[in-house]
């Protein structure tokens, strides 16, 4: 299936505009002199779905380009790898953490391959970010994080 | 204060040992950062932010300062080595830059950049002096109704100067104030797009979403075109410029600063204007415009000093107004808060420390620049060529501790994977995400200065036509606004921002 550009950017616009703005109505409302919480977003969420569904009509009318993607696996990789170093970086501390985001995201590469090299890169890189985030910038983010004394280490 | 015992006092703070070494420190890892390729100003600064975290304020907002333009010291120099512009501002540059590497004059161009942003840093930096005490005393006359339109003002400008259409920039502006409607409302303490969910409740962190959008987006965006990237770095040698040379660009560097002081206060998306405007000028005024594209040092020397130029005077409405003029001083400001700093008219008088410390060490830093940049010309050249495949992984390394160490939350860690696959989305339809940015910082500013106006008026919005200048502010908007719709001008605006994707 082929999407053009103005139709994914305008059904995204007329969706959250909408959501948005459903949202909004059940904050109260107030009055001009008196805005309540709901004055603002009601008017701007109203403003971003008209606008969504002019981008849509926009779409009809005229053929934009359409999305076209080489390659989809980086999206699920680097964000994956982002997040998984969320997930554990209390548990595992900053240098394995480091290290798993570094391996992890660099798998998303065309060039990349499993190598003794760049592992002990990828090694020395986690080292020397504990060494400077923690011990020298004085972050205060675990070296040796929760996990790691239930496991024997 | 008078402006002379102003900078004394700003001498005296900046010369301090710690903030001299930590501005040092901020121009270096500025550079380095700033050079590598596919990393742009906000991705740097919000990379580099945890190293601010645990100094005194006047010393974090002077690396800072150190750090940002840094960052456009070495975009320029990647634009001249090897034709890829860090940001759309230093496109320019690669039009002429990159022409005269390939004819072996890297070195002179090179030279030709750092030479005209110190002299228009210095300009810039004694503009401010000048411009933003008067500047801070005229805005303690403005009330909310002023404030209001000039936030208008530039959320207009910042989407009448992204390419792509007026729609879809308007489309992102209001996608940006809704974003950062998210957590408390300041005034009910009423809970708005939450979810229910605890971490919301203040708001989603600026830095977080600039991070993801720029930082990561970028980084999917590179990847996809992993294959197709060029790496060929120019070789640079012969530094000095020729009398030839110095005849030519001292012209355009003086012309160039004039029109990036400027244009650098407006609001909106001052840098790229100048740096465009600055091009065309010389185009026009050169006596052998044919030479333009091909590698004329005008082409280099006026464009990069109206860049620098505005780059130093877009501090003046962030520090004295509070308001944002470009995406990468609305991160300023993020930063800013973060450090308990909220910027605006009062700085001046209740931290002059501060703000004359900074305003000095900015001409310090572009000093520091012009003596570290040239001679280091070929270390930054290496990094350069470090293949993208060991940088990104570095990337996002640094930008996930940076955005972790703000609050120390891993939930910012999944918001900023969240908003790396949005910019993503935004690269891929289009849109440019840089009014979604200004919108995100203007867009609370806007409510609470619109509940504040109306309230003072008991609802009658007519304020906004009575005040003369928020009349008047209002009037340049809607100008800019019509301006697009003139065949003309769109068609000078779709060329010049063409060339910047």
């Amino acid at each position: 299936m082929k999407i053009s550009q103005d139709t994914a950017l305008g059904g995204l616009f007329a969706v959250i505009g909408g959501i948005a703005l459903l949202m909004a109505v059940q904050y109260p409302f107030g009055s001009a002199g008196r805005m309540g919480p709901g004055f603002f977003p009601v008017i701007i969420a109203t403003l971003l779905g008209l606008t969504g569904i002019a981008i849509l009509v926009r779409a009809r009318l005229a053929a934009s380009e359409e999305i076209t993607s080489a390659r989809w696996l980086p999206l699920l990789i680097v964000p994956g790898a982002v997040a998984l170093f969320g997930l554990l970086v209390e548990k595992l501390g900053l240098p394995l953490a480091v290290m798993l985001l570094t391996v992890g995201a660099a798998t998303a590469s065309v060039g990349f391959q499993l190598s003794w090299k760049a592992t002990a890169g990828a090694a020395a890189f986690s080292a020397v970010c504990a060494l400077v985030f923690v011990k020298l910038l004085g972050l205060p983010i675990p070296i040796a994080g929760s996990w790691l004394p239930a496991l024997g280490v | 204060m008078d402006i002379f015992s102003g900078l004394m006092l700003g001498f005296a703070t900046a010369t301090t040992f710690s903030n001299f070494i930590y501005c040092f420190f901020g121009v270096l890892l500025g550079t380095a950062v700033g050079v590598l390729p596919g990393v742009g100003a906000i991705a740097t600064i919000s990379m580099l932010l945890p190293f601010t975290f645990g100094l005194p304020v006047d010393t974090a907002l002077i690396m800072l300062a150190g750090i940002f333009y840094g960052t456009q010291y070495g975009g320029s120099t990647t634009a001249i080595l090897m034709n890829l512009p860090g940001e759309a501002s230093s496109v320019v540059t690669t039009l002429d830059g990159h022409e005269m590497a390939k004819q072996g004059r890297a070195g002179r161009a090179l030279a030709a950049a750092a030479i005209g942003s110190f002299f228009a840093g210095t300009v810039g930096t004694l503009f401010i002096v000048i411009a933003a005490p008067l500047l801070a005393s005229f805005a303690l006359t403005f009330g909310p109704t002023e404030y209001f339109s000039l936030i208008v003002l530039g959320l207009v400008t910042s989407m009448v100067l992204t390419s792509g259409s007026l729609l879809t920039a308007f489309g992102m502006a209001l996608f940006g104030m809704l974003l950062g409607m998210i957590g408390t409302d300041v005034n009910s303490g009423a809970a708005r797009y939450t979810f229910g969910s605890p971490n919301l409740l203040d708001g989603l962190n600026f830095v977080v979403v600039a991070t993801g959008i720029f930082g990561l987006g970028d980084v999917l965006a590179n990847l996809e075109t992993e294959r197709t990237r060029s790496a060929g770095v120019a070789a640079v040698k012969g530094l000095f410029p020729s009398r030839e040379d110095w005849k030519r660009m001292s012209g355009p560097i003086v012309r160039g600063t004039g029109l990036g002081v400027l244009l650098g206060v407006l609001p909106g998306a001052g840098l790229l204007l100048a740096s465009f405007s600055s091009y065309a000028l010389e185009k026009k005024l050169s006596r052998h415009p044919e030479e333009f594209g091909k590698g004329a040092i005008e082409g280099v020397a006026g464009p990069e000093a109206a860049n620098n130029a505005a780059a130093q005077t877009s501090f003046i409405p962030m520090l004295t107004l509070g308001l944002p003029g470009t995406a990468t001083m609305a991160l300023m400001i993020g930063a800013l808060i973060i450090q308990g700093v909220q910027p605006g008219p009062d700085i001046l008088t209740q931290q002059p420390a501060l703000f004359w410390g900074l305003v000095v060490s900015m001409w310090i830093g572009n000093l520091m620049l012009l003596i570290l940049n040239l001679p280091l010309v070929g270390m930054w050249a290496k990094l350069i060529s470090v293949p993208y495949r060991f940088l990104f992984p570095m990337i996002c390394v640094f930008t996930t501790i940076g955005v972790y160490s703000i609050n120390n939350s891993v939930f910012d860690v999944y918001m900023m994977a969240l908003f790396g696959l949005l910019g993503y989305f935004f690269r891929k339809v289009g849109a440019e995400p840089a009014p979604l940015i200004l919108a995100l910082i203007l867009g609370p500013m806007a409510e609470e200065y619109l509940r504040r106006t109306l309230m003072l008026s008991h609802g009658d919005a007519s304020v906004f036509f009575t005040s003369p200048l928020s009349l008047g502010t209002l009037i340049v908007a809607a100008v800019l606004l019509l301006s697009i719709v003139s065949p003309r001008f769109r068609r000078v605006r779709e060329e010049g921002l063409q060339e910047a994707d």
